[in-house]
């Protein structure tokens, strides 16, 4: 039996990308209870919405995180949509969805390339941005921003992808697909990285429904939940959609559930390019939200599900916009999963989780 | 003495940034951009690093983790504010929570605008920095030597 | 798939714990608290969803400094928002499991989420301006409608619709005598075109409404491009009809959209 001592972890940390702040209180080298402290990224966005009218509010959703930006103006536009009675054309439904699983192949392959390194295998990590790479270069053709994507609009959506561009995007996903699949196979029949990765952090499936986790994070213990089973938007137009889910409720399946997203999600491009319809990009919005109107909406981002609630107030400006992300409702499933392992099993844990700090805080 | 300019080692550090340009100082050091040609290395450790990339604005609650990360970095040092947040607040400028951009905190060498900045700025931004990073180890040879 | 659906309710605010209670026992799924600074008060929305139904509880009538009950104890990661209220609002919860005192975010103003800044008020007080003008403009011109109703009451017959009245002959030979004549010469012309096009847009309509109503007919007159005749001609005789249905289809569809589309933009006012 020792003595309880406090670690600080963070918020400057090599493994961590963003700030965060973990007090982890440690005895004999196993964690026995880990207290967040957030709050390094807040800026205080959501009052923006005073300032800045709905059409320019967009701006600033998009850039409340770069690699789920285009999830945010996305959900933000549908939000206010349904706010003002707006339907958008087929066509624009169906582009939206086209570039917004393209954005979760780019966040999963960023995240698989960080979790790599969090292990010490640095060349994996090179392989799968380079991978990521051929992403960009697919956003930068079509939207003309690697990062920041600023292509969804109040209405639909403002560039279209015509026919030519469209086989460029299946073939260079075709060409990704077989070089990861082998790079996965590698990752995940490695004998070094299931014995770091099988048994630790393990959450039940029980515990997972009890703390309401969302994303991967949830669907790696079984809890068979994801926003687009609901067949909302271009989404209902797929022959078939099943959510990956995995039992062992541990790291490795984490890994596990979002490596086989990527090849679910090139999937879901390849027949939605083939389906997509004619027809017009966007509708002319006019006036403003009614006083006292409120519209919520959900979506599935990479880490999970998205909560978005917007309420007018009869002038061009919206009374409230509000963005719950996911990292905010697995914070506390990062807790518990942070509990009983090891002190060098910590930065693994939480990169399993895909924390995406700026979003949790805006 | 030029050898740190021969190949510079970095730290980076995110303020609030929204990752944007996190994702593309990392992207920069990645096979596609290959930022590592130049000997550029990204460190953990304040004290093994002679170029410091701030990402994202300051705010109340990071003021003083970008202050210390600073004041452990050993001379000469270069700070390269890379982002517009970085700069100068960017489109969060005149949010409840955002004080400024690093300039706030610590003095600024290089300043590599773009929302979010892209790579090609970056690796300029560096090479801009290690001419700096010359000059600031020639002055201080010089003081020592006078000294 | 299964359904989505959404919906507004409201909460008074006694009933916060036993709705919290009877949803974690029925196993619904606890997906967010937010907090509204309304010029009435400060409202709270609890969100759960079951199944694809996702219900938004609404508690109005709460000010800065107020206490609620934490639902911390049933749902623990509500913590994360509650604190965030707490920081950010002003209304504390008593109970919380995990409670940082007011620290969760360092911010520099107490309750930054309540000041309202002096843009807001301006923008919120032009816009009362301008709907209250705008009632009062829509009711004098309905009182001033139905004046005038009541003194015309053949005012409301329908009238022929699309063309404009052309002037009559008389008025035109007026005007066209006093002219030189080159430009009679061209005014006669293209007077002589904008009759026969007109006449060529009427017989277009009738054919494309009798191509809605009939159905698929082989060998329709619908004015199509030469080169695509051309075609047509030298293809199977069923994939030509089907293709000249589509393309009639197409041509109703453009003209039917076009009205719509002015409707739709002028509601939107």
């Amino acid at each position: 039996m020792g003595k309880a001592t406090v670690i600080p972890f963070g918020p400057q940390h090599p493994v961590l990308p963003e700030p965060l702040h973990l007090d982890l209180v440690v005895e004999d080298e196993k964690v026995i209870e880990a207290i967040p402290q957030i709050g390094f990224v807040h800026r205080g966005l959501e009052k923006l919405v005073e300032t800045r009218d709905y059409n320019q509010f967009i701006y600033v959703a998009e850039r409340i995180c770069g690699i789920c930006a285009m999830g945010h103006s996305l959900g933000y536009a549908e939000t206010v949509e349904s706010l003002m009675g707006v339907e958008v054309p087929k066509r624009a439904e169906y582009l939206r969805v086209i570039w917004h699983e393209l954005s979760r192949i780019h966040s999963h392959l960023l995240w698989l390339g960080l979790a790599a390194d969090a292990f010490g295998f640095e060349s994996l990590f090179m392989h799968c941005w380079r991978l990521r790479e051929r992403i960009l270069d697919i956003f930068e053709k079509t939207t003309g921003g690697r990062v920041i994507l600023s292509v969804v609009k109040v209405g639909g959506v403002v560039r279209d992808i015509d026919a030519t561009m469209m086989r460029e995007i299946v073939n260079t996903l075709d060409g990704i697909a077989g070089e990861y699949r082998t790079i996965v196979q590698t990752l995940l029949s490695d004998t070094s990285i299931k014995n770091r990765t099988v048994g630790v952090g393990y959450i039940s499936h029980e515990e997972a429904l009890n703390l309401s986790m969302v994303g991967p994070f949830a669907r790696a213990s079984n809890v068979n939940y994801d926003v687009r089973m609901f067949g909302r938007g271009a989404y209902g137009d797929l022959s078939d959609f099943q959510p990956i889910l995995d039992t062992s409720g541990d790291c490795y399946g984490r890994v596990k559930v979002r490596c086989e997203e990527v090849l679910q999600s090139i999937d879901i491009i390849k027949e939605l390019a083939a389906k997509i319809p004619e027809g017009d990009i966007a509708v002319p919005v006019k006036g403003s939200p009614q006083a006292g109107a409120q519209a919520s909406n959900v979506l599935e981002q990479p880490r999970g599900e998205c909560y978005y609630y917007a309420r007018g107030n009869g002038t061009k400006f919206l009374e409230r916009m509000r963005m719950r992300t996911p990292t905010s409702e697995n914070l506390a499933g990062m807790m518990k999963a942070l509990e009983g392992c090891d002190l060098a099993d910590v930065n693994m844990i939480i990169l399993t989780i895909d924390p995406c700090i700026s979003c949790t805080e805006r | 003495m030029a050898f740190a300019s021969k190949s510079p080692w970095v730290i980076h550090y995110d303020g609030s940034s929204c990752n944007g340009c996190d994702i593309e100082v990392l992207a920069t050091l990645c096979p596609g951009f290959d930022g590592e040609r130049f000997g550029v290395i990204n460190t953990g450790n304040p004290k093994h690093a002679d170029i410091f990339l701030v990402t994202g604005s300051v705010n109340e609650q990071n003021i003083d983790v970008i202050k210390e990360i600073y004041d452990q970095m050993v001379e000469p040092k270069v700070v390269v504010a890379c982002g517009i947040c970085a700069c100068s607040g960017g489109i969060f400028h005149d949010c409840y929570n955002v004080i400024g951009g690093i300039d706030q905190a610590i003095p600024v060498d290089v300043y590599a605008p773009g929302c979010a900045v892209r790579p090609e700025s970056i690796i300029d931004a560096i090479v801009q920095g290690v001419a700096v990073l010359e000059e600031k180890s020639k002055a201080l040879a010089a003081q020592k030597k006078g000294a | 798939m299964e359904k989505f659906s959404q919906s507004f309710t409201n909460l008074a605010r006694a009933d916060l714990r036993s709705l919290v209670e009877s949803r974690k026992e029925e196993g619904w799924r606890y997906v967010q608290t937010l907090a509204v600074n309304t010029e009435f008060g400060i409202e709270l929305i609890y969100t759960f969803m079951l199944d694809g139904k996702m219900v938004n509880s609404v508690i109005t009538g709460l000010a800065k400094g107020d206490t609620m009950p934490s639902i911390t104890d049933l749902y623990l990661e509500a913590f994360v928002f509650e604190n965030e209220i707490h920081d950010l609002f002003g209304v504390s919860f008593e109970g919380l499991a995990i409670d940082f005192g007011g620290h969760f975010y360092q911010v520099a103003q107490e309750t930054p989420m309540t000041i309202i800044s002096p843009e807001q008020k301006a923008a919120r007080e032009k816009a009362r301006k301008v709907a209250e003008a705008k009632a009062n403009k829509q009711a004098a011109s309905r009182a001033s409608n139905a004046e005038f109703l009541a003194d015309h009451p053949d005012a409301m017959a329908p009238k022929k619709s699309g063309k404009m009245a052309s002037p009559s002959e008389e008025s035109v030979e007026a005007k066209l005598a006093g002219m030189d004549p080159e430009k009679v010469a061209r005014v006669k012309a293209a007077i002589a075109a904008k009759a026969k096009k007109a006449a060529q847009q009427e017989q277009q309509s009738s054919e494309a409404s009798s191509a809605v109503s009939e159905g698929v007919s082989a060998g329709q007159d619908t004015t199509l491009d030469p080169e695509l005749e051309a075609k047509l001609q030298g293809m199977d005789p069923e994939k030509a009809a089907k293709v000249r249905a589509a393309m009639a289809a197409k041509a109703a569809k453009q003209r039917e959209a076009s009205p719509e589309d002015a409707q739709a933009t002028k509601a939107g006012e």
